[in-house]
């Protein structure tokens, strides 16, 4: 297969234009899990546990089943009776409104028998703590990261450094919760899910459901969000499919958003305790760090440390620790922001000892090439040279400061298929086993085969989202864009190369002479023939072409570097933390779309943001409930405190396609952490920054 | 979630709307912008029987001045009052006080009558309408009293009102609005309930000491909080810097009495009515310009 065209020769990649499916999605036309429909579906719900800990005695329906309208319900949904935080799934309804369902929850009637539970990861990791699974202790295992030789590492050390960083869970809150249209067509499963994998749920739910692959079907047309916690099936999934064919009828059940909250994953909460140690000139030699991160009744709290920084002896035990909660899921950047705000403001502490500034320091540690030459960019950019050298400098009471962080990641492409159609009319339709989760991907299909047959986007019409298409992997870890567009390429030049040999012949040419370009066939040459791509199709001898391609090698790459700038402003009588400005430089390969890749920068950026300050899972400690499980207590950033966000892109087409969705979302925490110390000279050590905790900082370094 | 069932009336009338409530009483809501009630009924936390919807009572929605006073009705919405000139120029208090509640789309919907009557504790009319000394008009079928704003807020979400009245007026005396004023509040983000807030209208003699001082608080007690301690601590004073402290000192900690919930503690809140006193205050004496 061929390399990608020179960007100089690209007409549609690496620039800027709208995504295909935008006007659908703005005007209310795109049809979202939520918006399916079909004649005489039910509408389901699932009741979740009421407490944290607890041995399902009994469960009453009767009164249930009384009520008007009820059409199916379930009692066996658990697997074992035991459920072990709340919200865990034990009854669901089908009804015929969604009115109907409020009511039919209450009627159920369930026994429990409580039990101990522990919410906190610091309370679970105590000896005397509940246990979540009561053969296992609450703290797992370490796993153990070494390399090199610590002990020698600390000894070379001029300056050694301990610190302790904590991070808060933080639950993914895409828009669309998640949940499935299902109807039984026979015996065949047809599932409409809100998925970040229609492959994947398909061979999920077979197995859980145990039928034969080709009797389910998975379809997401448009997709509310995921960032990662839509990548696997759902067990809202099996329950609709059970509750559609008890009813006989088809039934959408989607989550509340309470369940959401619940049920969904999360990213996990860290304890880190850090020792770092280096040498007067700058150099690191040694990292220690002992983590512990809880991942509720699941496992995956894990702490990405040390982060980015190319430190030779490192030692790094981590402990997941069980508690009564939900578990986890990949939550854009898995275990990577946690690090970052650890290992962000210990680098700073480090060089604030060292007497070096900020930036220097970074440059002296990071091997990576690619972010050598964006620090600069961003330095230069951001103004960091304005940047006060003595921390909380201002007269006050609103001090302002500058951080800086950066982003790192790892994953690329692999194993896509696809395949294209072109008909004799000149339209063409591709086909590909991915979904579209918001990050533009059909617009990047359209793109890529657009390019190669020199056609332009509308000509292109885009197939993803449907498990009966070639198969593709899930969109996670940043793979979509480096699978998928090697694919749609690869499919797009065969099918160039199939009408390119039937116009060789009609022109009498060798098929190398013939060109795609600006929507026309030319014979390149002496022979100088040109038709345009409707007439050239019109040769088809049979009224459609179709052809297949798959992911290649050399059209993609992995590893992915970036850094983030952030100036805040503190007002230090209330404590309150306003971000000014972020700068960011994203390494980003070869650009499909200009739009969609500053749109996810900015995403990753507006995430981190509301990390850094304001998101935070609650509990009650007397109940075990969530008590901020809705968008007004559990608080997202707004637009209002949404700062200026500038993205540089900083391109290398000859890397090919990378998946840049998650990196952004990694430094900007730890950079406005240290934005904050600049600004305040203190460090805020626990997340979110809230006002409270840093008036309770500065209340401490009075003293 | 969804409301359980309830019946709907949509009267066009005010004597209608009270012949409702005299029937119904208890049983029955009335429904103005719905910015609350409808998300406590979707939650159920509300389950009235009945619902009256007021969004058809024409004539209480008008913003009116005389020489004595400001009328505003009940039914006018939050996004009229921002937009009024008689606001603007005779209340600029409430004129400033605006922004900060909620955003634009709920202001569009929410009305002065729902806002006040829901008194909601973390809401900032209320506590605007305590400082000015508005009154407000309660009505049934078979009276009709005025209550000032101080003794129409009784706890939290509890006023004066009973089951067969409903607010239809708010008047807010015209001396009221001619003194220096300042607003503040802090919230986690634009648009969300204050963590905690004041608002503040001084008049001064004319040796320039302060004659006559109105401070409440909101989200620091269970309805608008006066600061009395620190009124009388201020009145006969100048506003001066270290007058102002102390006042704000006074009032953070005799006459406030917040509690702690998931978004702050009361201590925090505390600390925050201090420093938002000095602030709302100093705003109060910048506004000082003496001819």
């Amino acid at each position: 297969m061929s390399k990608w065209k020179p960007l100089e020769k690209m007409k549609i990649l690496g620039k800027k234009y709208p995504r295909i499916d935008g006007a659908e999605k703005v005007t209310g036309r795109a049809r979202y899990t939520y918006d399916q429909f079909k004649e005489g579906m039910l509408y389901g719900a699932i009741l979740g546990s009421r407490y944290p800990a607890a041995k399902i005695v009994k469960i009453d329906d009767s009164m249930v089943w009384s009520l008007p309208g009820v059409k199916a319900v379930l009692t066996d949904v658990h697997p074992t009776g035991r459920v072990r935080y709340v919200g865990e799934e034990i009854a669901a309804v089908a009804a015929t409104t969604p009115e109907i369902l409020g009511e039919a929850l209450r009627l159920f009637r369930v026994e429990y028998e409580k039990l101990p539970f522990t919410l906190y990861l610091e309370e679970a990791m105590k000896d005397e703590a509940p246990r979540v699974f009561p053969r296992r202790s609450n703290v797992n295992k370490p796993r153990i990261r070494e390399e090199g030789n610590v002990e020698q590492g600390f000894a070379q050390a001029e300056v050694v450094l301990e610190d302790t960083f904590r991070t808060q869970v933080q639950i993914q809150t895409p828009l669309e919760s998640h949940g499935s249209m299902v109807y039984w067509d026979g015996d065949e499963l047809i599932i409409y899910d809100s998925t970040q994998a229609v492959h994947g749920v398909r061979e999920g739910i077979a197995k859980m459901l145990d039928m034969p692959l080709h009797k389910v079907r998975v379809i997401c047309h448009h997709m509310g969000g995921g960032f990662g916690s839509k990548l696997q099936p759902g067990i809202y999934t099996v329950i609709a499919a059970r509750l559609a064919k008890q009813a006989n009828a088809p039934v959408r059940l989607m989550l509340d958003r309470q369940l959401e909250f619940l049920t969904t994953g999360n990213r996990p909460d860290s304890l880190s305790r850090i020792k770092m140690g280096a040498k007067r000139d700058g150099t690191i030699t040694a990292f220690f760090a002992k983590t512990y991160g809880t991942a509720g009744i699941g496992n995956g709290a894990g702490v990405r440390l040390p982060i980015v920084y190319s430190i030779p002896n490192v030692r790094h035990e981590h402990h997941d620790v069980y508690t009564n909660a939900g578990a986890a899921r990949p939550f854009r950047a898995p275990g990577c922001p946690q690090a970052s705000f650890a290992m962000e403001q210990m680098m700073d502490e480090m060089a604030e000892k060292l007497g070096m500034d900020p930036l220097q320091f970074r440059l002296k540690n990071d091997s990576n090439p690619t972010r050598q030459k964006e620090w600069m960019i961003g330095a230069e950019r951001f103004g960091w040279h304005r940047r006060k050298v003595t921390p909380a400098s201002d007269p006050g009471p609103i001090k302002r400061g500058m951080g800086l962080g950066a982003s790192i990641w790892w994953p690329g492409g692999r194993g896509t298929k696809a395949s294209m159609k072109i008909y004799s009319d000149g339209s063409v339709e591709v086909f590909c086993g991915t979904q579209d989760l918001g990050t533009g991907t059909r617009t990047h299909i359209a793109a890529v085969a657009a390019e190669e047959l020199g056609l332009e986007l509308k000509q292109i019409k885009v197939h993803i989202g449907d498990s009966n298409y070639p198969r593709s992997g899930a969109s996670g870890g940043s793979t979509t864009s480096p699978s998928v567009a090697p694919a749609i390429k690869n499919t797009a030049e065969k099918a160039r190369q199939e009408l390119g040999k039937i116009l060789a012949e009609h022109w009498n040419v060798s098929p190398e002479a013939i060109i795609f370009s600006d929507g026309y066939v030319i014979a390149s040459g002496e022979a100088k023939q040109r038709l345009s791509w409707k007439e050239a199709c019109g040769l088809l001898e049979t009224d459609v072409l179709e052809v297949h391609g798959e992911w290649s090698e050399g059209l993609s790459s992995s590893g992915v570097a970036g850094c983030q700038f952030a100036e805040v402003e503190v007002d230090t009588d209330t404590g309150k933390i306003r971000v000014l400005r972020i700068v960011a430089v994203a390494d980003c390969g070869l650009i499909l779309d200009r739009l969609t890749t500053e749109s996810q920068v900015n995403g990753g950026i507006i995430q981190g943001i509301s990390y850094a300050l304001f998101e935070e899972r609650l509990f009650d400690p007397q109940t075990g409930a969530m008590v901020n499980p809705n968008f007004e207590t559990y608080k997202i950033v707004g637009t209002m405190e949404t700062p200026e966000i500038e993205v540089i892109l900083f391109d290398e087409p000859e890397r090919g396609v990378i998946g840049i969705g998650e990196p952004p979302t990694i430094p900007t925490s730890g950079a406005i952490a240290n934005a904050v110390y600049n600004a305040i000279g203190v460090r805020i050590k626990s997340l979110p920054m809230t006002p409270d905790k840093v008036l309770q900082a500065l209340a401490n370094q009075k003293a | 979630m969804k409301p359980p069932p309830f019946d709907y009336f949509a009267p066009q009338t005010l004597e209608e709307v009270l012949q409702l409530l005299e029937q119904y009483g208890d049983d029955a809501k009335v429904l103005a912008g719905g910015q609350s009630l409808i998300p406590t009924m979707n939650f159920r936390l509300a389950q009235p029987a009945v619902l009256i919807d007021l969004n058809g009572i024409r004539e209480l929605a008008d913003i009116q001045e005389s020489d004595e006073e400001i009328t505003v009705g009940a039914m006018t919405r939050q996004r009229m009052l921002e937009k009024s000139v008689i606001i603007r120029e005779k209340t600029p208090l409430i004129f400033e006080t605006i922004p900060h509640i909620a955003h634009v789309q709920i202001r569009n919907r929410g009305t002065v009558g729902g806002n006040l009557a829901h008194a909601d504790p973390a809401s900032e009319l209320p506590a605007v309408m305590v400082t000015l000394n508005a009154t407000f008009k309660l009505q049934s079928l078979k009276s009709e009293r005025w209550v000032s704003a101080s003794d129409f807020f009784q706890g939290m979400y509890m006023t004066a009102l009973q089951p067969e009245e409903i607010l239809t007026e708010v008047r807010i005396p015209v001396q009221a609005v001619t003194g220096l004023y300042g607003f503040e509040e802090v919230a986690r983000r634009h648009g969300d309930y204050a963590l905690a807030g004041v608002s503040v209208l001084v008049h001064l003699d004319e040796n320039q000491n302060c004659e006559d001082v109105r401070i409440t608080y909101f989200s620091v007690g269970e309805a608008p909080v006066p600061a009395h301690n620190a009124v009388q601590f201020l009145t006969g004073q100048p506003l001066e810097d270290e007058i102002i402290s102390e006042a704000a000192e006074l009032a953070a900690n005799n006459d406030i009495d917040p509690h702690d919930d998931i978004h702050a503690s009361a201590k925090y809140r505390r600390h925050l009515a201090k420093i938002l006193t000095i602030r709302a205050l100093q705003k109060a004496k910048n506004r000082n310009k003496p001819n």
